[in-house]
């Protein structure tokens, strides 16, 4: 679904992203790992469009997406979660999910005449989202005012909501308490066994290694493993590179 | 005596109603500090006078002043786009310099420090508005129209999607909304209200010049959308009227007319700093300006 | 010789940009914020000199250092009752940039209202005759003004390089947690910096009051012109505000060898338009922060 070739990314000396390639498959959880500062975050942000790159090729359900536009590679599929929360902390939870389900809302004379509101089916959807990831009873309140964990679900469910073939995960369950982290743990297996394709940055190992499908380790900008859960996690090579940090 | 004063006064609250309404669109709801809202106005007046003055029909005046407004306001959007807070809000005070310098500077066709003088009083399907009275209701016409439709523009989910550029442009971009385009539509529309609330005002005052169009007359209106509190309509209403007859009660305190005007300002200095300080949200806001 | 004639005129103007623009400079680079106010302070520097001189009848050099002092304790003021209030509840430089657009028409409406809008003079130096230098006129104070603008900007520079202040001020100016950590204190360095830059400003003012006559809002002007120089050379450097100040400085007066003097104000903003959009980081600016 998601190919990745020769990417590259230096910032002056520092090779952030040292000539990565690897494949995301359909229909499972892969899983980028990889200690900090080993270029995870970049490679997720090269993906997205956020960063530029000179060399290499982002290739997506056949399309090359490589340093295309935020907005463009959003809308051949690509649904994404940032490290930090970035919700839209003056708009509602329910808001927040709207803009994520709405495509009309961008179309200025539709909005002035009144057509662009959600269908009920859409607002039925969203309703089905907040319940499956258990936002639903604060769906009113101002994001502001909801706590880290919270905030987090209703990023979650927002991505969710934007029209998408590849869920894209940074740090999906950093700073969430433990019974919050086993819950959005099923949720993500839920949500594979529906066919989703999930791509994620973790730093929690049991996390990862408990619902991964395929681990790609990064060290230094570098891929240095990939493969089954099991297997990364008696690689010495992966060892060394946590433990040497 | 006092009702045509009291007609004057509601007239001035309409046209600036109009500025804080269309000014709120961009600043409170999308998060745009465009100081160049003055300029917009500038250039509603100045169109919508010149074509009266050479014979064109009120109405098409009126339209043509907020569409070549519009116009404007929509090519700031283009290289402003990147621009982020303050140098957003430092190049779109160049503009309205620019724009100043301008009307000070192109004498042939603004006549320049001299102005424009006998500008027309509307007249509309042959009804004419000439008594400050009927300019009046054509006033209140004009805000209930523009109100109207920029409440129902930031009500909509377009309005909803502008809010979320104030909160967050990149996890706006990251849900597939071209933000860039939604800015211009945003910076257009608040162009438009301020090019008519323009030719209202060139109408009504009949004569313009380049003094009327400066950054002092910003204050004002920047002050009433941030008091009357950021994305809040309701709030911007009522600093609109608070802030317009406030400081003409220092007329009835017995100050001579010459200091009126210094004060004024300083009112309403005084009002924005400690309003930034002590109550940031404004009257009415939900936003807190970051 | 017209082109020589430009060429110092335009030396003339860039000097006093650039005193005007250090100063501003100084307080973007530590402060991280737009101080459009500092433009009143050079503004009540000439009203204060001339309402001394002038009016009251002091000595003029009392009344010169007492006009400096002035501006600069109205710099330390505006920080500690306005900003310093403000950065208690972590606002960003836009809601800082607006309180001094605040504090600025509230200072300029001050001055209308105590010293009236006709223009005024201060009058202690009588029109002198021009010298001749090389094919050019130039008035013994326009050649003080420049002087004494590289004497300051040099003794700027020195400060910066070589006092405790000065690299505590360098060292906020280019990442302030690490200075905190190191011992500095921001509020200290915010304080200097705006004692600093608004003695500059009050300098300027006297200089300025001295060669051209006093109207409210000269302050503003001079601001638009220093803060032009300071987005030209790089926002944040002050050897870059100087340099861009003498880049306008000669731009503009170039330039109305081609167009209507009127317009001249217009090339400073239509500059200041083109350098925010397309090289906000100036020539020598520091790097804005990259979109997150």
């Amino acid at each position: 679904m998601l190919k990745i070739k020769n990417l590259k990314k230096y910032f002056g000396g520092l090779k952030a992203v040292d000539d990565c390639s690897f494949e995301v498959e359909k229909g499972k959880i892969t899983a980028l790992i990889g200690p900090n500062g080993s270029g995870k975050t970049t490679v997720f942000n090269l993906i997205s469009g956020i960063l530029k790159t000179k060399s290499g090729k982002i290739i997506f359900d056949g399309n090359e997406i490589t340093n295309k536009e935020i907005s463009e590679i959003s809308n051949f599929g690509i649904s994404r979660l940032f490290q930090q929360a970035r919700l839209f902390n003056n708009l509602t939870v329910n808001e927040n999910l709207s803009i994520a389900l709405n495509k009309e809302d961008t179309k200025f004379l539709k909005n002035l005449s009144l057509k662009s509101n959600l269908c009920n089916e859409e607002k039925e959807h969203i309703n089905k989202i907040s319940k499956l990831v258990g936002i639903d009873e604060f769906k009113n309140k101002l994001a502001r005012n909801l706590s880290y964990g919270q905030k987090r679900l209703v990023e979650i469910a927002r991505a969710i909501l934007n029209p998408h073939k590849l869920l894209m995960l940074d740090e999906p369950v950093a700073g969430v308490n433990p019974k919050l982290k086993k819950e959005i743990a099923q949720l993500l297996l839920n949500l594979k066994k529906k066919g989703e394709t999930i791509f994620l940055i973790e730093h929690d190992m049991n996390f990862t290694l408990k619902i991964a499908d395929h681990v790609i380790v990064m060290d230094e900008g570098k891929i240095i493993a990939e493969g089954n859960p099991k297997k990364i996690k008696d690689n010495p090579k992966v060892l060394e590179a946590y433990l040497g940090d | 005596m006092i009702e045509a004063y009291l007609i004057h006064l509601l007239i001035l609250i309409g046209i600036y109603l109009i500025l804080a309404i269309s000014l709120q669109l961009t600043i409170g709801y999308t998060g745009l500090l465009n100081l160049g809202h003055i300029a917009f106005f500038a250039i509603g007046a100045y169109t919508s006078a010149l074509l009266a003055l050479n014979g064109v029909p009120f109405l098409i005046c009126f339209l043509l002043a907020g569409i070549f407004a519009m116009f404007f306001g929509f090519l700031l959007s283009v290289p402003t786009n990147k621009l982020k807070g303050d140098y957003l809000a430092l190049a779109t005070l160049a503009f309205t310099f620019v724009v100043y310098s301008i009307t000070l500077n192109w004498t042939g066709l603004t006549r320049g420090p001299l102005g424009l003088p006998g500008i027309p009083k509307p007249s509309l399907f042959g009804l004419s508005f000439s008594s400050n009275f009927s300019f009046l209701i054509l006033t209140l016409i004009v805000i209930l129209v523009s109100y109207l439709i920029i409440r129902r523009l930031v009500g909509s989910p377009f309005g909803k999607v502008l809010e979320a550029i104030r909160d967050d442009e990149l996890a706006t971009k990251v849900l597939g909304k071209n933000t860039f385009k939604m800015k211009s539509y945003a910076l257009a529309t608040s162009a438009f209200f301020a090019g008519i609330a323009g030719s209202l005002y060139a109408h009504y005052i009949t004569f313009i010049d380049p003094s009327s169009f400066t950054l002092l007359q910003l204050i004002p209106i920047l002050v009433i959308v941030i008091v009357g509190g950021l994305a809040s309509l309701k709030g911007t209403i009522v600093a609109t009227f608070v802030l317009v007859l406030l400081p003409e009660s220092l007329r009835f305190i017995g100050f001579p007319s010459s200091m009126v005007g210094p004060m004024r300002q300083i009112i309403y200095a005084l009002i924005l700093i400690l309003i930034l300080i002590y109550k940031p949200k404004g009257f009415y806001g939900k936003v807190e300006l970051e | 010789m017209v082109f020589t004639q430009l060429l110092i005129n335009g030396l003339i103007a860039g000097a006093i940009y650039a005193l005007v623009a250090s100063g501003f400079s100084l307080i973007y680079a530590t402060s991280k914020f737009i101080h459009f106010a500092h433009g009143v302070t050079i503004a009540f520097s000439s009203y204060i000199l001339y309402f001394l001189f002038a009016v009251v009848g002091l000595n003029f050099g009392f009344s010169v250092i007492f006009a400096i002092i002035f501006a600069s304790v109205l710099g330390l003021l505006m920080n500690l009752l306005v900003f310093k209030q403000l950065r208690k509840r972590k606002t960003s430089g836009v809601i800082l940039l607006i309180a001094s657009f605040a504090l600025l028409i509230l200072l300029e409406s001050l001055i209308l209202l105590l010293f009236g809008a006709e223009v005024k003079t201060v009058g202690y130096i009588k029109v002198a005759g021009g010298l001749e230098v090389l094919g050019a006129i130039i008035t013994p104070l326009q050649i003080f003004i420049v002087i004494s603008s590289f004497v300051l900007l040099g003794l700027l520079f020195l400060f910066m390089k070589k006092t405790k202040i000065g690299k505590a001020m360098r060292a906020v100016s280019d990442n302030k947690d690490v200075a905190e950590i190191v011992g500095i204190s921001s509020e200290k360095i915010y304080n200097w910096a705006f004692i600093i830059g608004s003695a500059i400003a009050g300098i300027a003012g006297i200089l300025v009051g001295l060669e051209q006559s006093l109207d409210p809002t000269m302050g503003t002007s001079l601001m638009i012109k220093g803060f032009t120089g300071a987005i030209i050379g790089g926002i944040g450097s002050v050897p870059g505000a100087i340099l861009g100040s003498f880049l306008l400085g000669f731009v503009e007066n170039f330039g109305i060898w081609f167009l209507p003097s009127g317009y001249k104000d217009a090339i400073a903003f239509v500059l200041l338009f083109i350098f925010l959009l397309f090289r906000s980081k100036g020539i020598l600016g520091i790097k804005r922060e990259v979109e997150k």
